[in-house]
């Protein structure tokens, strides 16, 4: 992660960093950087095609008219402005749950001596795995018995229940790198463990939970199913949704198909501004996610 | 914080810890508890529960089957496809992270101009709804007025224009490919690990003159067959849960031939009729290929303990 961190570093780091890094000496001939870069270009063009496809095609008939148009009125009586709002409410509910639930059980984790602690936080990790599909049913139930239908916090409530495991895993990882001296200290002063975590686990871990709350979001804005379920009134779709809402309700002569290509370039906007804004968080916990130390 | 730094402070630690708080972790495990009791132990229970009935989304009047319906999922033909399937995309995938994602989280790593702008085209498809990706996809191929058989008439070469969607053999491989743009992830995991590799053995390379693909292959990748594992790993993991890829693209047609475990799971949850403990039965497969997927990437994985 810190190969990424690096480009933002000024020329005479650069220097520093090639003269350290063997890596970055590895390439010595022109002709073989020429080849790298041409490999490069070309799988990166591939990468970009379907994006590209679809700006091309939105521009066909009309052009930017489209664009306009779909900020402007409704299609279908749904207004992109309100499939971004959706998504990102239900993030902001799924970023909170997330948070408590995982900065409380990473501190246990990883701070706190208690028997079968190990075999607790396995058990915790088996559950990364679950395809929400599977537990569609339940949910289903679940959501009708709590009167959660059309509500955005029966979205958030699902999709924190399948994030919850790897954020566990950031803050149980995290906590333990916090120096024991720190908190040793505090609680020679005779602070607890609750003034402990609110006052130097929380801070200290804020990078592990900025991470973990832009992931929040961007898996909000990605998650189709639960708002597939949930959401039954058509109103209420996310960005991810009116992918379908918008292909149901416009048609298949060319000037519609322009307008919906330009509606998919649309709803990829919020997360090609993540991406590009929120980059460092996004890398960074998704690599401490995914070695479990 | 450097192992040794962090094994003094555990030693400093010790003598003082007190025996155990196991009542304060309680208190602060109590919001893991309640979210797992609800979503992971009562819905199992519900849904082993359910998988012996015939019943309809409304749970209303349920009619006990015994194990009718695991009989009639595993001689489900689709269902045994849509498995096969799943690990087939899988698999693609992976042997595509493994050779090209491993190349570019290399050729990022030696010193790229733009390297930024790279790093935004290689994890966009996997950042953006996948519904998205799967529906742009499909709006690209499609037969008479997608861009990719438009563009191949521009240049005269009409004659590879293809009905990308709707044959079998094609429509297969669209999948494939769609599940190859998602290795972002991957990549990710080899920078991150490029960045802490051993530079004896780079550096004894480079001395012998060995070029920068012969260094590649033969120096960095054996190096990292921890990172490889969890490559496949994830990806095998992801493939479970990336139903809208086939849903958006193909919708597991023609005929079943593209069929995912997710897309086939979603198909009879929103079929109407008292599917729902057969749609149950399926789910408790599905939960238990995760839950062993699952435990054999901790037994693998556990000897990253040590080296990190």
């Amino acid at each position: 992660m810190t190969a990424i961190t690096r480009t933002t570093g000024s020329a005479t780091r650069r220097r520093k960093t090639v003269e350290r890094d063997p890596l970055q000496r590895i390439v010595t001939r022109r002709s073989e950087r020429v080849v790298i870069y041409v490999l490069l270009i070309l799988m990166a063009a591939v990468f970009a095609m379907p994006l590209y496809s679809g700006i091309v095609k939105s521009l066909g008939v009309n052009g930017i008219g489209n664009y306009i148009a779909l900020l402007t009125q409704p299609i279908g009586n749904v207004s992109i402005w309100a499939t971004y709002g959706n998504s990102l409410l239900i993030g902001l509910f799924h970023a909170l749950l997330v948070l408590v639930v995982s900065a409380t059980a990473g501190y246990a984790f990883s701070r706190l001596e208690f028997p079968g602690r190990e075999v607790t936080f396995s058990a915790v990790l088996l559950f990364l795995a679950v395809p929400g599909i599977a537990i569609l049913v339940p949910v289903y139930s679940i959501t009708q018995q709590a009167g959660l239908f059309n509500t955005h916090i029966g979205v958030a409530l699902p999709e924190a229940a399948l994030t919850i495991p790897f954020g566990v895993l950031l803050l149980r990882n995290y906590g333990r790198n916090i120096p024991m001296a720190l908190t040793e200290a505090a609680h020679l002063d005779g602070a607890g463990h609750f003034r402990v975590f609110w006052h130097i686990f929380l801070p200290l871990s804020r990078p592990a939970l900025a991470n973990l709350t832009v992931l929040c979001f961007i898996w909000s804005l990605q998650d189709f199913l639960w708002p597939a379920f949930i959401f039954t009134d058509p109103s209420m779709a996310t960005a991810a949704q009116a992918v379908q809402t918008f292909s149901n309700a416009l048609g298949q002569s060319p000037s519609e198909l322009a307008m919906y290509n330009a509606s998919l370039i649309l709803l990829a906007v919020p997360a090609v501004l993540f991406v590009l804004f929120g980059m460092r968080l996004i890398v960074n916990g998704l690599v401490a996610g995914g070695t479990k130390e | 914080m450097t192992a040794t730094k962090r094994m003094t402070a555990a030693k400093r630690h010790r003598p003082v810890r007190r025996r155990s708080d196991w009542k304060v972790a309680l208190i602060f495990l109590v919001p893991l508890i309640v979210m797992y009791a609800i979503y992971f132990v009562y819905s199992t229970g519900f849904l082993a529960r359910t998988s012996f009935t015939k019943v309809s989304i409304t749970f209303f009047n349920a009619v006990d089957v015994g194990w009718e319906n695991y009989r009639l999922l595993l001689g489900d033909p689709v269902f045994l496809r849509s498995i096969l399937n799943n690990l087939v995309f899988a698999g693609i995938s992976i042997v595509a992270a493994l050779t090209i994602g491993f190349f570019i989280a290399v050729a990022l790593s030696t010193g790229v101009r733009a390297k930024r702008v790279f790093y935004v085209l290689f994890l966009l498809p996997v950042l953006m709804p996948l519904s998205l990706l799967a529906t742009l996809f499909n709006s690209m191929l499609q037969q008479r007025y997608g861009v990719l058989n438009t563009t191949l008439e521009a240049l005269g070469l009409g004659a590879l224009a293809q009905p990308w969607l709707t044959d079998p053999g094609l429509a297969f491989g669209v999948v494939s490919v769609i599940f190859c743009f998602l290795i972002g992830l991957p990549i990710l995991y080899y920078t991150a690990d490029l960045a802490a590799l051993p530079t004896e053995s780079l550096e004894a390379a480079l001395l012998d003159g060995a070029g920068p693909f012969r260094i590649m292959r033969s120096v960095i990748y054996p190096m990292m067959t921890s990172t490889h594992l969890t490559v496949i790993l994830s990806l095998l993991l992801g493939s479970f849960r990336a139903l809208e890829v086939v849903l958006f693209s193909t919708q597991g047609g023609p005929g079943d031939t593209t069929e995912i475990v997710g897309s086939y799971l979603y198909g009879w949850s929103t079929s109407a009729g008292p599917t729902v403990g057969f749609v149950a039965a399926a789910s408790i497969v599905v939960l238990i290929i995760a839950l062993v997927i699952s435990l054999v990437q901790m037994v693998i994985t556990r000897p990253r303990k040590g080296r990190k």
